[in-house]
């Protein structure tokens, strides 16, 4: 198996705390960029790991290698977490200064070995939508942007947003099928 | 670009990618997360976007953390007493390191006693009783006393070691819920909390929490 990551969350299911420290070097570094660059608060970004890292230890069972690749399970659980937390707050408006400081940032070495055949296609669907659409999936993405938030970012009223961000994913699941 | 309404299988993607992105309000997102455990199509769904979008991960820059793990493992794994000085350390050693020789004994694979911890969740002035038990990798949380969670609420489970936030293990549907997990340590707290139909929303317990009981050695 030629990731590292899944084969420590298997042996972390197993009760292997060694596995779990090895993990935490492996992988910490990766989710607290996430954790950063969508919630913007580094305190707040470190109880999120820490909580994550917690359910980890308790879910690790779930993970299934034959499903996907082990970082992107964890990613998954850490963007879950983080929009939790996101939708949670009484202001939803993202603060965008720790947001743009992060977002010229690039790709990592070693993350873009990770997907390659995947991420082609993903970003090829995703040359076929108008730019400023494009722009919108990824701030959600990327930057756990809500509705309202990119409603805000595009001047446009937030039913227009839901509207054409729907048929936005449409356009992209048609591509991403064929 | 058509103005033709979403066919629903149409509709559910979209949902599943809105959910996936984390768009969605936070009524909607629960709502969302409830209908995941009872529809495996929609939940596939969701999977499949998570794949799909997994391809714009490269775009979250690495930051490198402080060294959560002691945080993290004090919250998971309660440390065990410290051990006592003097001559008492001594004899501690010799018990010890006889049952060093006695658990390579007991590994034996037909002798592995199973690791068995046990709580009971009550509180004053309510009938509501959990029973939690836990053997082979697996927690088992049976009511036996009280009522269930009313129509559009929900019954939730939490793991609660020292000052660290609650963690959710699962929802209780009905009148038990076995929940595959490593052993709880014996010491943690469990607490049983009503929340809204899907669990709680925020990943903290948000409604009142209803019985509570100490993980002991069965």
């Amino acid at each position: 198996m030629d990731d590292p990551v899944a084969e420590l969350l298997l042996q972390v299911a197993a009760q292997d705390r060694a596995a779990f420290r090895a993990l935490y070097t492996a992988a910490g570094a990766k989710l607290m960029g996430v954790a950063l660059r969508m919630l913007s608060d580094r305190q707040e970004a470190e109880e999120a790991v820490q909580e994550v890292f917690t359910r980890v230890w308790l879910r690790a069972g779930r993970f299934d290698p034959g499903r996907g690749r082990g970082m992107t399970w964890l990613i998954a659980l850490m963007r879950n977490h983080a929009i939790d937390r996101l939708r949670a707050r009484p202001d939803p408006v993202a603060e965008e200064g720790a947001v743009d400081a992060l977002r010229d940032s690039g790709p990592t070495a070693e993350g873009a070995a990770i997907a390659v055949g995947e991420s082609r296609r993903v970003a090829d669907c995703f040359g076929q939508l108008e730019p400023d659409r494009a722009a919108a999936v990824r701030g959600a993405y990327l930057d756990g942007l809500s509705y309202q938030d990119l409603a805000l970012r595009h001047a446009v009223p937030l039913n227009t947003m839901r509207t054409w961000l729907r048929r936005s994913l449409i356009r992209l699941r048609e591509c991403l099928e064929q | 670009m058509t103005d033709a309404p979403l066919t629903p299988r149409e509709d559910d993607s979209a949902l599943a990618a809105e959910y996936v992105l984390g768009v969605l309000p936070l009524p909607d997102r629960a709502a969302a997360e409830a209908r995941m455990k009872h529809d495996p199509a929609f939940a596939a769904e969701v999977a499949a976007w998570e794949t799909h979008f997994g391809a714009l991960n490269d775009g979250f820059a690495e930051a490198a953390p402080p060294d959560l793990m002691p945080a993290i493992e004090a919250r998971l794994f309660p440390a065990a007493p410290a051990r006592r000085a003097g001559w008492f350390g001594w004899l501690v050693g010799a018990v010890t390191a006889a049952a060093l020789v006695l658990a390579a004994v007991l590994a034996l694979p037909w002798l592995a006693p199973e690791h068995q911890m046990h709580a009971d969740l009550t509180a004053d002035g309510t009938q509501l009783v959990y029973q939690v038990s836990y053997a082979g990798d697996q927690l088992t949380v049976t009511r036996i006393g009280g009522e269930p969670a009313p129509p559009g609420q929900v019954h939730e489970l939490w793991l609660i070691a020292g000052n660290a936030a609650p963690v959710s293990l699962g929802l209780i549907e009905g009148d038990d819920a076995v929940l595959a997990m490593p052993a709880p340590a014996a010491g943690v707290v469990l607490a049983v909390s009503l929340e809204p139909e899907g669990g709680s929303p925020s990943g903290q317990p948000t409604g009142p929490v209803l019985v509570t009981g100490v993980v002991s050695d069965a």
